[in-house]
Formats: C-alpha cells, structure tokens, sequence
C-alpha cells in the first residue's frame, strides 16, 4: 500500500530484544542519537521470552544504565529489578537425598591460588528476574528513541553476492496466517522484508536467523557448540520459609541428583536457589545437554532436587507461579562462530552479539555480564563506523578483542570441554590446568545418547502440563508446525527400538507425543522456544523452526 | 465504494486472571491489576470490515476505527492503524466515564455523525461494524443501541459476509440456525459475533501507525444528549465475587450408578438462580409488613443492618414514627450510632425519608417479550414467565406477555398455561420473518401503550438485538444477561420494590448488582436455562388482548434471503455437553463413541445435547475447531459437562469451571482430571461406552 512506502526500510537492525540487543540499540542511539536504530523480537511483549537463572554481575550493567541515564540507583524501577544483592553466596555438593556439604571453602582456595573454578563467586551481584530487567531495557531503550517492536519473528536473512563481498540486505519476517496445512488463509500475510544497512544478531542461543546466516556467509566453529538445558520454576513461599531463606542468599549445589560418585549418574550441572522477589524463591536445574540416559529430564531432576531436604524446608507447600526452560550455549571461546578468512564475529555488515555469539564465561558460570557487554561494544562499532557498513564486523571484532570478554572467554575456553571429556570427578580437577591441555574435538549434543536409564527417575511423572501453564505458553493453534522431523521413517521404525524416543521425555514441554507408534511433535503449541530438540534428538532429525510472531511463552518474573 | 467505522474496545484481559489479581479482602477483582488489550470480537470486526472492503474490491473505500475510553484507549487504535485502519478517532473525555451502555452508545453515535460528514463527506454508504459484545462488559447492547439512536439497520451476530447483487449478504447467527441477510439500505450496522481470521499486524504498518496522527474528539466536540453517570439510565448497586463451585471428586464404581448421579443433575434446577446469596427471602411490600419501619428487604444484608440499628434506636428513643424525630433525638442517634457504620446527618436525613416511604416505586405490570418459531413459544419465555409469576406475585401486579409475528395467536394459550394473565398479541403479515427494526417498532409501541413496571426478555440472539432497541426507543435502562432478579428496597434513595438486576461480569470474575434509574420502565434480559419455568396449568385463566400496529415495507430494514436451521452451527448453550479427548485415538472412534452417546442422551433424557472435544483431539483432527472446549477454545457451562479421555490439563479445565457438574470418564486413574470433576469412572472408554449408552437409553 502506498501509505506504507519506505517504512520497511531501516538503518540499523537488531534482531532479539534481549540483554544484549537493547544494550546494542541503546549505545548507537546514545552515541548517535540520528542513527535509526529498530529491534524486533518474536515475543508478544518485552521480556516474555526471557529466561535466567538468574544472578548478573553488575559492571556492565552499570556502564550500561549511567550512560542511558545517568542517574538512576534510586528509581523505583532500579529498586524493583535490582532489589536483590546477593550477600550469602552458596556453592553445595548434595550427597543423596538429604545431605548437603558447602564447597565454599575449596572455591575460596582455588580464589587463593586464581586457579579457574575460583571465579566461581557471586557475591555482590544481583539477583534478578531477567524478563523483568529486560522489560526496563526495553523502556529505557524506547525512551532513548530505539524503536522497539514485539511480535515479529524473523525466518531469514537476505545475502546478497558470495565470498569476502556478501553483504546483507535485509532480514524476512516469517509468513503468518496459514491454516494447520500450510495452505493462505483469508488473513494470509506473506513475511515481510525489513531492508537495513546493518543487523545486529542478538537472538539469543542457538538462534535461527544466525544460524542461517553462519551457514550463508559460510562461517565456522573451531570446535562445536556445546549446550546446557536448563528448567525453572518461581515458587511463592511462606513469610516463614522466606525469612529463613532470606532475600540476599544464592544458592548452587552439585552431585545429587545429577552425580554422585560412584554408582553415577554423572552428568554436568546442578541446581540453583535464588530469590528475586520477596516471598518468592526461585528452584532450578541446570543440566549439560550431553547425558546419556535416553529417558532423562531435566524437569525430574529438578523434582528430585526440590525433594532433597536442604531446598524442600524453604518450598515445601509452595506453589509454583511461573516456569520456564531455556538452553544455555556453554561451548565457549572455540564455539563463537567466526568468518574463516578474517576471524570476523560477522560478516562485513552483520554481526553476532550476546548468547547469539555464544558469549557464556564457564568459569563464572553467568554470561549476562557479557551479553550486555558485547552488545555494547556492538553498539560502539556501528555508532563509529555507521557511514561504512562493510567495516562493522571488523570494527566490532577488534573493539570485543581489546575487551573483558575476550580475556574472560579465552581464560574460560577449555573449562566445559575438559569435564564433558573426562566427566565430574577427572574433569573438575584437570580444568584447573585446562588452559594447558590441547583443544578436544567434542562431539555434539545429540551424540552422547545410549539406552542407558536415569537411575533416579521418578516413578510419578513430571507434570508438563502445570509446567506450561505456568509459563502461560500460547500460539495461534491454527498455524502450520512450526517443528519439522526430517525423517519420520526414523521416529517410526528405529528410534523407538534404540532410545525410545526420548524427545518425548526431554521436552520440558510434552511438545511431543507417541501418536499411532510414532513420536511427533503433536502439541506444537506447547513449545517453550527452548529448541531442545534440536539439538538432543539422537539422530539430529528435528528441526526448530519459528512460529508466527506473538507466539510462545509469557514470562513475566523468569 | 463503501466505508467501514469500526468501533473498537479497550478491555482489561481476562485471560491473565490469577489469583492474584482479586483483593484477599473483599475478593473482588481488581481491574487495575490486569493489562489492557482490544477486545476479542472488535479484532474479529475490524477484520471482518477489511474483508468486507476486499470484496468490495472498489478503490477508495476507508477503513476508520473509533473508540470511546480513557486516553489509554489510544492503543487499540494503533492496534487498528497496525492493521489496516486509515484513520483513527479517539473519543475521550472525563465527563463521559461512569457511562452505562445507553450512555456509551449515545455519544459514539454522535461521533459517527461527525466522522461521516467531517471524513466522508457526508456519504451515506457506509457500515458501521462491530464485535458482538464486549468481554468486560458482556452485554451487546452498545451497537443495538446506537443503531437504534441512528435510525439504521442492524444485523447482529454476523459470522460471514458474501458479495451481494447490490449490498454485502452476511450470514447470522439465529436461534437455532442462521440465516442469510441484506441490509435493505446503508447505512447499515452489522455486529460480529465470530470472525476468527483477525489481521495481523504488518511491520511497515506498525511503523506507520506509530507515526500516524490519532484524531481526538471531547463531549463538547460530538455534543452528546446522554453524557456519563448522570446520563446513564442504569447504576450498580454492589459488585461481589461469583460463589466458588467446590467439584466433588467422587468415584463412582459402576456404570449405574453414574448414570443415576447423570440424571440427578440434569434434573437439577439450575444452581445459577439465586447466585446473589446476599439476599434471599421472597418480597413482601411494606404495607404488608408487621411495621412499616420494616425494612428486611433492602438490596444488601449491610443496608438492612443500618436500617435495624436506626429502627432499633428509634425504639429505644419511644419514637413511633421517622417524621417524629426532632434535632434532639438525631443528634442522640448521630452520637450513638457506631464506629462501623457512622452516620453524619445528611445519612440521617435519608434514611428517614426512607423509613416513611411505602408506596412502590413503579407501577404497572410485570411483562415478558415472547420468543417462537415454527407456531411454538421458546422453553427460554417460559422460564421468564415463571420468574415474572414469582415476581408480580410480590408485587401483587399481573403477568402480561408480549407475543407479535404474523399469525401467532395460537399460542396464547400455552403462554396462559404457563403463568400469564394478559397475552397482547400483535399480528401483522411483516412479521412474519425476525427483522429487528419491525419488530421493534411493534413491541415497544404496545409496551408504551400500557406501561408495566417490568419487561423481561431471554437473552437469546433475537433478544439481545431487540431489548437494547426497545429499551432505547422507550427511554429505559436495560441490563443483559441478568442470572438473578429481585425485587428490593432502596429506602435510602427512597426507591421502594424496585427490580434488582444481578449479572455476571468480566467473564464471570465478578457479579454486579443493577438497578434501572432515570426510567419509565425497569428491562432485563436472562440467560435461558436460568430460570425455571412452572409446570403447564390448563385450566388458567387469562385474557388475551389483540395489539393493532401500523407497519408498512419502509418498516423492514433487512432482506432475508435464505434460513438454515439446525446447521452444523455448535450449540454451547446445551443443557449437556459430551467431549471426547485425544485418548479416543482416532477420529473413527471419536464419531462412533460421541455419535451414540449424544444420540441417546437427545432421544432418552429430554435435553439439549452438544459434542465437544479437547485441544488436543481437535489438533489431531478428530472434529472441527468449532467443537473445542477449553481456555482457547470456547468457555463453557452446561449443566452437565462428560469429558470422555480427557486427562484435564489446567487449560481445558478453566473453559470447563463454569459447569455444574463435572463428568468424567479416564482408563488412567491418575488422570488430574479426577481431582477436578464432581464424579469419575476409571476403566477403558471402549469397554465403558456399551454398557453407558444402555444405560442411558433405559427409561
């Protein structure tokens, strides 16, 4: 329509509004306040697809917030998402059910001798609902003259000429209004092409539209991407039990019920215990996305966890307001993918930012700090070098290597890859001269399945159906799948002999279900956008693709 | 070329109700709490006008979005410009809060003037197009009414449009069917009842219409004759929560004996009536009273209590009547009167003059709008005959019932046997197809004729269209969907038997309390199935009065050109509803198991029937989305609900919390569906299934 001529047309794009997407806007807008600066994201409103733990160390943060706004510890909203510090930092091994021994002593000595896991600590950071610190993000960033526009979900980006010269064009939008199959319904609206000068890509983990744009500017990773899965609930406690806990504790414990020393299981990850909300206490399960057990969940382990007796005094009775799951991209400095040519975060005038990156510090085990710091040094390159957009992936990759996040990402670049080869007990010993082993080929996620069990699989069931609910998970339930099996001859004739179709138990979301002998993925709408799957199936047969915008969950206290 | 006005709403969504967002004190919602969207059926209209104006096909036709509201308002006017309004006016001004619909509908119709002749050069081709109803105020009474303020057609319930020979032919919903109808001349008023392909936002369109100039009218702008609260006709008494339903959880170990616990609660009288606990005893007029300082029968147990204490003090004060009372004794009263309930004078005052009230309020009859086709009266007419007996008989009134169409006088006398006094039958042959404006016209000219105190119609399609138009036309509040009436006092305000109007709200979060204000004539609308109707009585007596009204072809405002009844439409409104969940594994089976049971429950229990399914039946194709049951799907409330294989997830549950009795039946006994129904077979559904449909078919 004439009306709308030129408004598809864009300066600077960021695709996600996320921690480091709306730290990236904010910077040019502040540093060049006539640079058009637009941010999409898929979700309905800001911050629902925002998911962390989460504990946030505040450097950047502040860097972040007086440039945008000078003064601002004393707002109503910096009291509201940055009211929690965390004074009593707890690090736990959980031996069984009910004994739990602190490793705080053993972290203090690594400190002592700056041996990695001693940056383990978490003292003085915030403890804080990232859906909400997002959400003021997003104020901010609209308040400093960032358009901020939810519900768009981006399918692809546009590359135009090949090799050193691929220069991006734009970025469609995915095609809404199609009926269950697939066919243009009264209200069909084909995707969009936002035309830019430069993206930004700050999607987040394992994102789709970077992907895509790894795969066309053809660049790679020095060794795979390796994930966590992590599950969340928000439980609303007793004035008692919240006294007890107390609004300044952080608590991470290892061992039960992921490992235990002898008789296994042994996997990576633990469980954590924060508060970020008064009367609320938030419970969940970290896992390293490479177990074994064909019949493992994230989602038992966090009930196991919820059971031992050092976490169920402080939640037993509670009910549980919101959840959530999301992946954690943890493979690190050798897993940030690179043009092979330049060693480019990027490519001329696209460059990747935050969790998109893959910007998680291992030995801190936080990356929120670094989301919003690469967002920013994003956000320096393009206010500097607008008027020459080919230079942004360059400009960006020196400005990140001058930087905190580098130095922390390649003192952390073998921590992960050391315990996913040599396990718990070798691997945490050995990490502390990780930096001296040789790099290890890893192989990816959806390798390590075997028919082994979970040995303390519960007998009841996890409740996937509460689990959603309190994510307030909705999409449009006409639409097309948006998850695609590659070969369902798979699904039906040799995954259910070899592993029983564990995609029916991992999805933290009962997205899929045993229909005719066969697993599909029958309750799409369901899906949490935590893109499991893709990356667990065993036979890397599921593809994650996005539904129309506005769709998934709503958190609002994740 | 045509052009679309299409009123929009901003509602709080009741979707995001928690627990939370309800006051741990009163138990009230608080609105506050809850973000605001646009409602539901003005996006399904808005995309409806843009389809209208696609099979126009004409250049030039516009699209232009109006609501009324607080300057918040403005965002379901972006929502609109995002997709594809081309102009937006917002009309807001803070004499125009506290408005009931006559109040709401009065100054849009204003503003359409003004929007028609400042925008569209004073065209006469346009519609004016919007959702059925509103999902907080639940009443659909505002676009009838400004159609009716308009002079202008109205097809209420739209669910299709179709390119016409000469004007759009839309398909509505009537009861029992639908039917396909022309607007006899533009401009026309077309409400939206189901329009499920809503437009998406565009990005260029989002970006334009955040730039887009919104068009801001006040009162004094669109010059209004009924503004706010004090041109509204109607006030709210009180607004309480909903009494909860505590679901029993019994298992039941046969199949008898579900069944026997099946036809109990079908039998049951609806729980619904009488859901304002406050009050409950039947009316007695104050002269009949033992004293006519008796005030037990104001609106609310609080008011009583205030009128107990001050009767009590004036006992205790030796004084016999409220006129007696000099200074002297009301500064004793004032100075007695507790800390609770502290009474300044001007309180005083009032209730004094209240305590010496004793005549009715309003007089006249108490009548009911009869409903038929096919030479039979509704089972809904005989239900408000049965509450209008109850209430003239405390009113010691008569029961009049209004019947108009083309040759109807045949049923007088089961309108009689069913509790009449008077049946005033109008006849006429323009009657003899539904057309709103005709019928309109008619009833409300014999309901000015005789003036009775109280008019009730059902809230049926036919009944929420003409009630808003009568209503209009007369002068006279209305209140929709009315679960509970009374007749109260309220001596404060020194109303005397006036009708006390109870109706769910905000989706069922809250109910309100209504009473008529400023009116000739107290009108309500009910729910079918509410009320219980009496027994058929033939030898009653009654009289019945013929009408004569003049109507020519200029009265008729719609061309009827097809009626379909009994389509495939999805009657939500039966007394019971069967589901069948994604355990019936396959729509085979789903159709065999559903088609049996509905069949004997309609053939063998003398009651409505309708299929449901859960999500997850429906996203395996088992039956059409229509059919679906739950939070996205349709909400629901029959008496009997029978989820057969449906494990109960929350979000099926919640559409399902309105019914009064849960069934179910699951093969897994750890279903969580048993922890939500008030009885639950355990055992596997083809097994059960046989033994169930004998069962149900023994007599």
């Amino acid at each position: 329509m004439a009306k709308l001529a030129g408004f598809n047309k864009v300066e600077v794009l960021v695709v996600g509004a996320g921690p480091a997407g709306l730290a990236a806007a904010i910077t040019i807008k502040k540093r060049q306040p006539e640079i058009g600066v637009c941010v999409i994201d898929k979700a309905e409103h800001a911050g629902n697809h925002n998911l962390s733990g989460a504990v946030i160390e505040p450097g950047p943060l502040h860097a972040l917030l007086d440039m945008a706004l000078g003064q601002w510890q004393e707002s109503e909203r910096a009291q509201d998402v940055l009211g929690h510090v965390v004074e009593k930092d707890k690090v736990l091994m959980f031996l069984g059910k009910k004994l739990a021994f602190s490793m705080m002593p053993s972290i203090q000595m690594a400190r002592l001798f700056r041996l990695g896991f001693g940056k383990m600590v978490h003292k003085g950071d915030y403890s804080v609902s990232i859906s909400k610190l997002t959400a003021w993000l997003s104020d901010i960033a609209k308040e400093v003259g960032v358009e901020v526009l939810h519900g768009f979900a981006a399918a692809d980006i546009i590359m135009n000429g090949d090799g050193s010269d691929a220069i991006a064009t734009g970025v469609k939008l995915v095609d809404q209004g199609r009926g269950h199959d697939g066919k243009a319904q009264a209200n069909f609206m084909e995707g969009e092409v936002i035309n830019a000068e430069v993206i930004i890509l700050a999607e987040g983990c394992d994102g789709l539209v970077t992907e895509r744009f790894v795969e066309e500017a053809k660049l790679t990773r020095e060794t795979a991407q390796l994930y966590s899965v992590g599950v969340k609930e928000m439980i609303a406690v007793s004035d008692e039990q919240y006294e007890k806990f107390g609004s300044n504790r952080c608590v991470h414990a290892m061992g039960y019920p992921l490992w235990t020393p002898l008789r296994g299981p042994g996997m990576f990850g633990g469980g954590i215990m924060y508060t970020h909300k008064k009367n609320h206490i938030t419970v969940g399960m970290i896992v390293g996305a490479d177990w074994k057990y064909h019949d493992f969940n994230p989602q038992d382990a966090l009930a196991r966890f919820k059971e031992h007796s050092y976490v169920k005094r402080y939640i037993e009775g509670g009910e549980v307001v919101e959840a959530g799951a999301k992946m954690i991209p943890e493979g690190g400095y050798r897993a940030v993918p690179r043009d092979p040519a330049t060693n480019y975060i990027g490519k001329n005038n696209v460059i990747i930012v935050g969790d998109a990156a893959g910007f998680v510090d291992m030995l801190r085990i936080k990356g929120l700090h670094n989301a919003i710091s690469s967002g920013m040094t994003a956000g320096m390159a393009v206010a500097a070098h607008f008027s020459f957009p080919e230079e942004i992936a360059m400009r960006y990759t020196r400005m990140l290597e001058e930087s905190r996040v580098h130095r922390d990402m390649r003192a952390a670049r073998n921590f992960r890859q050391t315990v996913a080869k040599f396990g718990n007990s070798l691997g945490f010993p050995l990490s502390v001269a990780a930096n001296w082993l040789p790099k290890f080929n890893i192989e990816p996620d959806y390798e390590t399945m075997t028919k082994a069990s979970y040995r303390f699989k519960r007998e009841k069931a996890f409740d996937k159906d509460a689990f959603t609910a309190a994510a307030r998970v909705e999409h449009r339930e006409e639409q097309p799948g948006h998850i695609k099996i590659i070969d369902p001859e798979i699904c039906y004739n040799i995954c259910p002999d070899n592993y029983d179709c564990p995609c029916i138990v991992f999805c933290p979301a009962g997205v899929y279900e045993r229909i005719h002998d066969e697993a599909r993925p029958a309750n799409p709408s369901n899906c949490l956008h935590c893109k499991t799957c893709q990356n667990k199936c065993p036979y890397d047969n599921i593809r994650w693709g996005v539904p129309e915008g506005g769709g998934g969950p709503r958190y609002k206290d994740m | 070329m045509s052009h679309y006005i299409v009123l929009v709403k901003q509602v709080p969504d009741v979707t995001q109700i928690t627990d939370n967002a309800f006051d741990p004190e009163t138990g009230n919602l608080m609105r506050g709490k809850l973000p605001s969207v646009i409602n539901e059926l003005d996006a399904q209209a808005l995309a409806f006008a843009e389809h209208m104006r696609q099979l126009d096909g004409t250049a030039g036709g516009k699209v232009i979005a109006l609501t009324m509201g607080p300057p918040m308002a403005e965002d379901v006017l972006r929502y609109s410009l995002a997709r594809g309004a081309d102009e937006a006016v917002l009309l807001t001004d803070r004499s125009l809060g506290g408005a009931d619909t006559w109040a709401t509908a009065n100054p849009l119709a204003y503003a359409v003037r003004k929007i028609v002749r400042e925008m569209l050069g004073g065209a006469d081709d346009y519609y004016v197009v919007s959702g059925m109803q509103s999902v907080d105020g639940d009443t659909a009474q505002v676009p009838a009414q400004l159609a009716e303020e308009m002079g202008l057609p109205c097809v209420a319930y739209a669910t299709g449009v179709a390119k016409g020979s000469e004007r759009a032919e839309f398909t509505r919903i009537i009861s029992g069917g639908s039917q396909k109808v022309s607007p006899r001349a533009l401009p026309a008023v077309v409400t939206v009842a189901k329009y499920e392909e809503t437009l998406f936002a565009g990005f260029a369109a989002t970006r334009w219409a955040r730039q887009k100039e919104i068009i801001r009218w006040s009162a004094d702008d669109v010059r209004p004759t009924a503004v706010g609260v004090k041109g509204s006709k109607t006030r709210v008494i009180r607004v309480f929560p909903p009494a909860k339903t505590q679901r029993k959880c019994k298992h039941v170990a046969s199949v008898g004996e579900f069944v026997q616990l099946l036809r109990e609660s079908l039998k049951k009288a609806s729980a619904v009536e009488g859901a304002n606990g406050d009050v409950a005893t039947d009316y007695v007029l104050p002269r009949k009273r033992g004293s006519v300082m008796d005030r037990s029968f104001e609106g609310t147990s609080k008011e009583i209590a205030s009128f107990e204490d001050l009767v009590g003090q004036l006992k205790a004060l030796n004084i016999e009547s409220a006129g007696a009372v000099d200074d002297e004794a009301k500064e004793k009263i004032i100075a007695a009167s507790r800390n609770g309930a502290k009474l300044n004078q001007a309180m005083l005052d009032d209730m004094l003059k209240g305590l010496e009230a004793v005549e009715p309020s309003y007089r006249g009859d108490v009548w009911v709008v009869a409903e038929h086709d096919n030479g039979q009266v509704h089972a809904s007419t005989f239900e408000l005959l049965g509450k209008a007996r109850h209430l003239a008989d405390s009113l010691e009134v008569k029961v009049g019932v209004v019947l108009a169409g083309q040759s109807v006088a045949g049923m007088a006398g089961s309108l009689i046997a069913g509790g009449a006094d008077n049946v005033y039958v109008i006849e006429h042959p323009l009657l003899a197809e539904f057309d709103p404006s005709a019928m309109r016209k008619s009833i409300a000219e014999v309901i000015g004729r005789h003036w009775p105190q109280i008019v009730l119609f059902a809230a049926t399609p036919q009944g929420r269209v003409i009630a808003p138009m009568i209503s209009y036309r007369l002068g006279c509040g209305l209140t929709a969907d009315c679960t509970s009436l009374d007749i109260r006092d309220s001596s404060r305000k020194g109303e005397i038997a006036v009708l006390m109007q109870t109706r769910p709200a905000l989706g069922g979060n809250v109910m309100a309390t209504i009473c008529t204000k400023d009116s000739k004539c107290q009108m309500a609308t009910a729910r079918p199935g509410v009320f219980k109707r009496l027994p058929a009585d033939e030898s009653r007596k009654g009289e019945i009065i013929k009408e004569e009204v003049e109507l020519t072809e200029d009265d008729l405002s719609l061309d009827v050109i097809e009626t379909e009844r009994g389509t495939g439409d999805v009657n939500f409104e039966a007394e019971i509803i069967i589901s069948g969940g994604k355990g019936l594994a396959s729509k085979s089976n789903y159709e065999d198991i559903l088609n049996q049971l509905t069949s004997t429950v309609a053939e063998h229990l003398d009651c409505s029937v309708e299929r449901g399914a859960s999500r997850a039946a429906v996203e395996q194709g088992f039956v059409e989305r229509v059919h679906q049951v739950g939070q996205t799907g349709t909400a629901v409330g029959p008496k009997v609900y029978l989820a057969m294989a449906i494990s109960g997830a929350i979000q099926h549950m919640i559409g399902v919390s309105n019914s009064e009795a849960i069934f179910a039946i699951n093969n897994d006994p750890n279903a969580p569906i048993f922890k939500q129904c008030d009885y639950y077979l355990v055992g596997n559904i083809e097994e059960i299934v046989p033994e169930l449909t004998k069962q149900l078919g023994a007599n």
